[in-house]
């Protein structure tokens, strides 16, 4: 098992500072989602990852922690994580994606 | 090269990955996009071979999504790091002998002048501080001398990362390294001053840690190229893996060198900031001082 960066939606939606897509080093990682957080009910909407493509640097932990100060990102073993986006399930669309969350476990297992 | 270049025949769009597709339906080809928007559109950068949390990586993103026309650039490169990156982008790139990427990007530069005419087609070299400031030395600072029409760019991680850690030219004196266990023993080479003696039009220094500054810097740079001559950035990219960075540290390593060696600092040429004012409405080099000074003896 390896860890991966998890967002908390929760911090995210309220922040929606949008430093970790700009800082991870991965292409088309750490996306953005305006849906995800406004159809919850928050202010905006949120960044998530593709676990498929996460190395597992942290480095957006550093980001989110130090320079942003908002704590929304934590890194977790990939089997604890509840729900995930895989790219197989992310749709662009005009300034914002939309992903199917499911079982990482599941999708990465196929 | 153009737009077409990365659209399907017909009949193979159901055939290629999903990748392939969202890049040709939301990539940047054609629009005017920018780092603020990042997270929304499908970069032209894959997934790739680099190691987690790579600073190189990440200034090579962030060069690629600001690109002004990606769908009229050519990446050169050389053995290094880097091109294990930028060749996994939808931009063709030339992987030149080690050393001779400017050589070769004045040669397709020139090409390309002769085959397009006016209309701008940028080259753009992307190579490691070996390629450029040791092994192909000679022949980035003959194109700059020859005045070449492209983009230099060096990703200095001061080290050669990919062989096991020996001392490059762009190394501290002092560092202490794997291949080099006695530290080295001469100073760090001072390319941004030869870059200004070899009549660069534009010379920067960045460090990724500021994701808008590396976008406005190769933006600049790539459009002074376009018509003015040989425009340089020098990029810190720290090696995580030689200089036993913690990668959740590789920003913080950043900062610090930024604030210690690396502050930024650019140098853009009268007739460049004359060509970006007048061509690209670039407003940060209209007289700024000058027209209150001017108007207060015309009223007394």
């Amino acid at each position: 098992m390896y860890l991966v960066a998890n967002i908390n939606v929760e911090i995210c939606a309220s922040k929606s500072c949008k430093l970790c897509t700009q800082y991870c080093p991965e292409a088309n990682t750490i996306q953005y989602s305006e849906t995800m957080g406004t159809d919850k009910g928050y202010k905006y909407g949120t960044a998530y990852i593709a676990v498929d493509r996460c190395k597992g640097c942290a480095l957006c932990v550093w980001v989110c922690d130090t320079m942003a100060k908002n704590n929304a990102i934590k890194m977790i073993m990939i089997d604890q994580l509840p729900m995930a986006a895989v790219t197989d399930n992310i749709r662009y669309e005009e300034k914002t994606t939309v992903a199917v969350l499911s079982n990482p476990m599941i999708v990465i297992g196929n | 090269m153009s737009l077409d270049y990365v659209k399907f025949s017909g009949g193979f769009e159901k055939f290629m990955p999903k990748e392939y597709r969202d890049m040709v339906e939301h990539g940047p080809f054609g629009k005017k996009i920018s780092v603020s928007q990042m997270g929304s559109f499908k970069e032209i950068l894959e997934e790739h071979p680099m190691c987690a949390g790579c600073a190189m990586t990440l200034f090579i993103r962030l060069a690629i999504i600001a690109f002004p026309n990606p769908e009229d650039t050519i990446t050169v490169g050389t053995a290094g790091c880097g091109r294990l990156a930028i060749s996994q982008a939808a931009i063709p790139f030339v992987y030149g002998n080690y050393g001779d990427q400017n050589g070769v990007a004045s040669g397709l530069s020139r090409g390309l002048r002769l085959r397009f005419g006016d209309k701008p087609k940028d080259v753009v070299v992307m190579a490691g501080d070996g390629g450029t400031a040791d092994i192909g030395f000679q022949q980035v600072l003959h194109s700059w001398f020859r005045k070449e029409r492209f983009t230099t760019i060096m990703l200095d991680n001061e080290v050669y990362g990919n062989t096991g850690g020996q001392e490059s030219g762009m190394t501290n004196r002092g560092a202490v390294l794997k291949m080099a266990p006695l530290g080295k023993k001469f100073e760090k080479m001072d390319m941004l001053q030869m870059a200004k003696v070899a009549g660069c039009a534009y010379v920067a220094t960045v460090v990724p840690n500021n994701p808008r500054r590396v976008e406005s810097v190769i933006k600049k740079a790539v459009l002074i190229a376009r018509e003015v001559g040989s425009t340089y950035i020098q990029a810190y990219t720290s090696c995580n893996i030689e200089y036993a960075i913690p990668t959740d540290k590789v920003m913080e390593d950043a900062k610090t060198v930024e604030n210690d060696r690396y502050q930024f600092t650019e140098y853009v040429s009268e007739e460049a900031k004359q060509y970006l004012t007048e061509r690209y409405g670039y407003k940060d080099y209209l007289p700024k001082a000058a027209a209150p000074a001017a108007a207060i003896p015309t009223k007394a």
